[in-house]
C-alpha cells in the first residue's frame, strides 16, 4: 500500500516536470475524447430520429398482414378477420395504441396531374399520434370520422396536382376482382410531414369509404399495434401474435423494415470503430510522450535501479504516470461533451443542408442522444488500450542496466 | 252528416291544392333536368346507335410533329367497342377492346392482350389527347352527372342546347363542370371542360357536321387544351355505318387477338 502510494506521488510530480509537454499531451486526449462521445451523441441522435420516422410511417412496433401482402400490397391481401372482429380482440389487450387501416397502391387524379400514391383508409379516432400526421397542424381540417368522405393530401402532392383544400380529386384503384374502383373526394385536409416524400406519397381516406370504394366489406389490409419503447417490443409481439391466432403474419417493425432494423446494429459496431480509430490518432502521441518522458530520464531510472528499486516498481511508475494523463484528460473531455451537448438539447436546426438529408429518410432537425453506455464505451476504451500503449515505454525503462544508464551521457 | 262531410271536404281541397301549387316549379325543374339528361343521352346514343362500323383517322398534332392513323372501329350497345388500326403500316393490328369499364390492348409486335389497368386509365390513348377513360367510359357523361340547361337558342335554324353537366359530389371525375352545346338532332357541337375553379382547360369541337350512314353526325372533332393551342387531335370519321348486325363474338379477347373479320 505504502509502496503504491511512493510509486502515485512520483508519477504526479514527474508528470509535471515538464508541464507543457504534460498539458500538450491532455490537450490531445481532451480534444479526443471529445470528440468521440460527442460525436457519437450527434450520430445517436441521427440513427434515432431515422428510426423513429421510420416508425412512424409503418406505423407502429408490431404489424399484421396477410402473408402474402408484404410481397403483393394489393387489395387481394387482406386479413382473413373482419374488421369488427379484430377491434373486439383487441381492444381489450391494452396496447398504448392500435389501429387497423386499409392500405393500397392507388393513382390521384386532379384536373391537371396525376401520381401514384399509397391509399390508407384509416379511423381517425385510432390514428390520432400513431402516424407522422399531427391532426392539429394540418390546414383544413384531418379526417373526422371512419365514413368521412373526404380525404387529406400531402401539401407537395396538393401543390403537384395543382389542387387545393376544398377541391375534388379522383382516387383510382383496383377492388379484388381485378376491376377499377375508383370515387370522387373533395380534398379537406393538408399535412405537413418532417419527411417531404412522406407528403407524395401518402394519401388519407376514412377507412369505411375506401372499403366501399374497393368493394372489400368490413376486411382490412393491415393492423398496428404501438408499444411504449421501440428498442424492446417482444411484449407486443407476443400478444398480438396470440390475439391474432395464426389468421395473419405478425412482423416486428425491424423485420418490416429490415434497413431500418439493420441500422441499429450497424450503429453501434460504427460508434466502437470511431472510438477506436481516435484512440489510434491519440496513442502515437501518448506513447511518443511517455517514450520522451523515459529518455529524458535514463539516467534517474539508472539510479534508482542501483539504489534498488525493482524493475516492476518503475513499469508501475510509467504506467501510472499514463493512467493518470489519460484520467484527467478523460474526465476533462467527457465533462465538455457533456457541456456541450447541454445547449443543442433542444434540437439544432440544420435545414440549409435539409433537402440532402431528405433523401437518407431524415428530418431537418438533429437531436443529439448522450448515451450513458456509450459514454461508458469510450472511457474503457481508451484507458484499457492506453494502459496496453504504455506498456512499451514502461518495459523499456524497467529492463534498462543499472550501470550503462546511470553513465550514458 | 252531409253538411259535415261538406265542411270536412274543403281543408282537404284547399290543402290538395296547395301541394299542387308547392309541387308545380319542383316538377318543372325536376323534369327540365330530365329533358337536360335525356338531351345527353339521346346525343351520346345518336353517336355511338345500337350498334356501328365505322373507318375514322385520328391526326395527333404537337408543335414539332403531326402523326396520323386510321383506324376501324366497331360498337355494340352503350358498353362494347373494339377499335383496330389500319394505317399506318407498323402500326397496323394494333388493337383496343372495351367492354364496360374494363379495357385491354393488343399489339401484334408483343403479341400480347394486356388489361389496362386502373392506374393507366389517366393515361393517353394511342400518344393522343383522349385518355383511356375517355374513350372506355363515353357513357358515364349520362348517370355520373346532374344536367341542367343553360340556355336554348337558335342557330341556322337549328336550336341549339346548352347544357351545363355537374358531376356528383362522388363521381370519378376531376372536371368541376363541363358545358356540352348539343344541336336538336343530337350533335354535340362543343364540349367543354372547365376546372374547379371555373377556368376551361380543354375543348372538344366539331369541326365539320355532316350527313353520314344515314344521320347527321360530327365528321371532324378536335380535342385540345386551352393552354397548349398548338398541340391537339383530330378525330376525322371516314365512313360509317349505324344499325349493322354485329356478332358477339367480336367484342372478345380472342377476337382482339386473332381478328376475324
Amino acid at each position: 500500500m505504502h509502496r503504491l502510494e511512493i510509486l502515485f506521488r512520483l508519477a504526479w510530480r514527474n508528470l509535471w516536470r515538464n508541464h507543457r509537454r504534460t498539458l500538450i499531451m491532455l490537450m490531445a486526449v481532451v480534444l479526443g475524447t471529445w470528440a468521440m462521445i460527442f460525436m457519437t451523441a450527434l450520430m445517436r441522435g441521427m440513427v434515432t430520429d431515422v428510426v423513429k420516422d421510420g416508425i412512424s410511417a409503418l406505423p407502429g412496433h408490431v404489424q399484421v398482414h396477410h402473408p402474402d401482402y408484404r410481397d403483393d400490397p394489393s387489395v387481394a391481401n387482406l386479413i382473413a378477420v373482419s374488421d369488427a372482429d379484430l377491434s373486439a380482440r383487441f381492444n381489450a389487450a391494452g396496447f398504448v395504441k392500435w389501429a387497423t387501416r386499409v392500405r393500397v397502391p392507388a393513382v390521384i387524379t386532379s384536373e391537371y396531374d396525376s401520381r401514384g400514391v399509397t391509399l390508407l383508409g384509416v379511423d381517425p379516432e385510432y390514428e390520432r399520434d400513431l402516424t407522422f400526421v399531427d391532426y392539429d397542424s394540418v390546414s383544413g381540417r384531418f379526417l373526422e370520422s371512419a365514413d368521412d368522405s373526404g380525404i387529406v393530401i400531402g401539401k407537395k402532392l396538393a401543390e403537384t396536382l395543382n389542387t387545393k383544400v376544398g377541391k375534388r380529386i379522383v382516387l383510382m384503384s383496383q377492388d379484388p376482382d381485378n376491376d377499377i374502383a375508383d370515387r370522387g373526394f373533395r380534398v379537406v385536409g393538408m399535412f405537413e410531414a418532417n419527411i417531404k416524400a412522406f407528403e407524395e406519397n401518402y394519401v388519407f381516406a376514412g377507412k369505411t369509404t375506401v372499403q366501399k370504394m374497393l368493394r372489400i366489406g368490413d376486411q382490412v389490409s393491415e393492423l398496428v399495434v404501438l408499444g411504449g419503447d421501440y428498442r424492446d417490443v417482444e411484449a407486443e409481439y407476443n400478444k398480438t401474435v396470440e390475439l391474432i391466432d395464426g389468421s395473419g403474419e405478425v412482423k416486428r417493425w425491424f423485420e418490416l423494415d429490415p434497413y431500418l432494423g439493420s441500422m441499429l446494429g450497424v450503429m453501434d459496431g460504427f460508434v466502437l470503430v470511431w472510438i477506436i480509430v481516435i484512440f489510434l490518432a491519440l496513442s502515437f502521441g501518448l506513447v511518443n510522450t511517455l517514450v520522451m518522458a523515459v529518455f529524458e530520464r535514463v539516467r534517474e531510472i539508472g539510479l534508482m535501479l542501483a539504489l534498488g528499486m525493482r524493475p516492476i516498481n518503475i513499469l508501475g511508475q510509467i504506467v501510472v504516470e499514463s493512467s493518470l494523463l489519460l484520467a484527467i484528460g478523460l474526465a476533462i473531455g467527457t465533462g465538455l461533451s457533456w457541456a456541450s451537448v447541454q445547449p443543442i438539447k433542444d434540437g439544432i436546426d440544420i435545414s440549409i443542408v435539409g433537402d440532402g438529408l431528405d433523401m437518407w429518410g431524415m428530418s431537418s432537425v438533429l437531436y443529439p442522444e448522450l448515451l450513458l453506455s456509450d459514454v461508458i464505451l469510450a472511457n474503457v476504451v481508451v484507458l484499457v488500450l492506453g494502459f496496453l500503449a504504455s506498456l512499451s515505454p514502461a518495459w523499456r525503462a524497467a529492463n534498462y542496466e543499472p550501470i550503462e544508464a546511470i553513465t550514458k551521457v | 252528416m252531409q253538411r259535415f262531410h261538406e265542411f270536412r271536404g274543403t281543408p282537404l281541397i284547399a290543402c290538395a291544392l296547395l301541394v299542387t301549387l308547392v309541387a308545380m316549379p319542383l316538377n318543372i325543374a325536376e323534369s327540365a333536368q330530365r329533358d337536360a339528361t335525356q338531351i345527353v343521352r339521346d346525343a351520346v346514343n345518336h353517336w355511338r346507335g345500337l350498334s356501328s362500323d365505322g373507318v375514322m383517322t385520328m391526326v395527333i398534332h404537337r408543335p414539332d410533329w403531326e402523326r396520323s392513323m386510321t383506324m376501324r372501329a366497331w360498337t355494340k350497345g352503350d358498353d362494347r367497342t373494339l377499335v383496330r388500326v389500319l394505317e399506318p403500316r407498323k402500326d397496323r393490328g394494333n388493337g383496343t377492346l372495351t367492354d364496360e369499364d374494363s379495357m385491354w390492348t393488343y399489339s401484334p409486335k408483343v403479341n400480347r392482350v394486356i388489361k389496362i389497368p386502373s392506374s393507366m386509365m389517366g393515361q393517353s390513348w394511342m400518344g393522343s389527347d383522349f385518355s383511356n377513360k375517355d374513350v372506355a367510359r363515353m357513357d358515364d357523361i349520362i348517370d355520373q352527372y346532374d344536367h341542367s340547361i343553360l340556355s336554348v337558342e337558335e342557330v341556322d335554324g337549328v336550336t341549339v342546347y346548352e347544357i351545363q353537366s355537374i358531376p356528383h359530389e362522388d363521381a370519378a371525375v376531376v372536371w368541376g363542370r363541363e358545358v356540352l352545346r348539343i344541336s336538336e338532332d343530337h350533335v354535340v357541337l362543343t364540349h367543354k371542360f372547365y376546372d374547379q375553379d371555373d377556368e376551361l382547360v380543354k375543348v372538344l369541337t366539331s369541326l365539320e357536321i355532316g350527313e353520314m350512314g344515314g344521320r347527321v353526325i360530327a365528321q371532324r372533332q378536335r380535342m385540345g387544351k386551352v393552354d397548349t393551342p398548338d398541340e391537339w387531335t383530330e378525330i376525322q370519321v371516314v365512313s360509317v355505318d349505324y344499325e349493322v348486325e354485329l356478332k358477339d363474338s367480336l367484342f372478345t379477347l380472342s377476337n382482339l387477338r386473332n381478328p376475324r373479320d
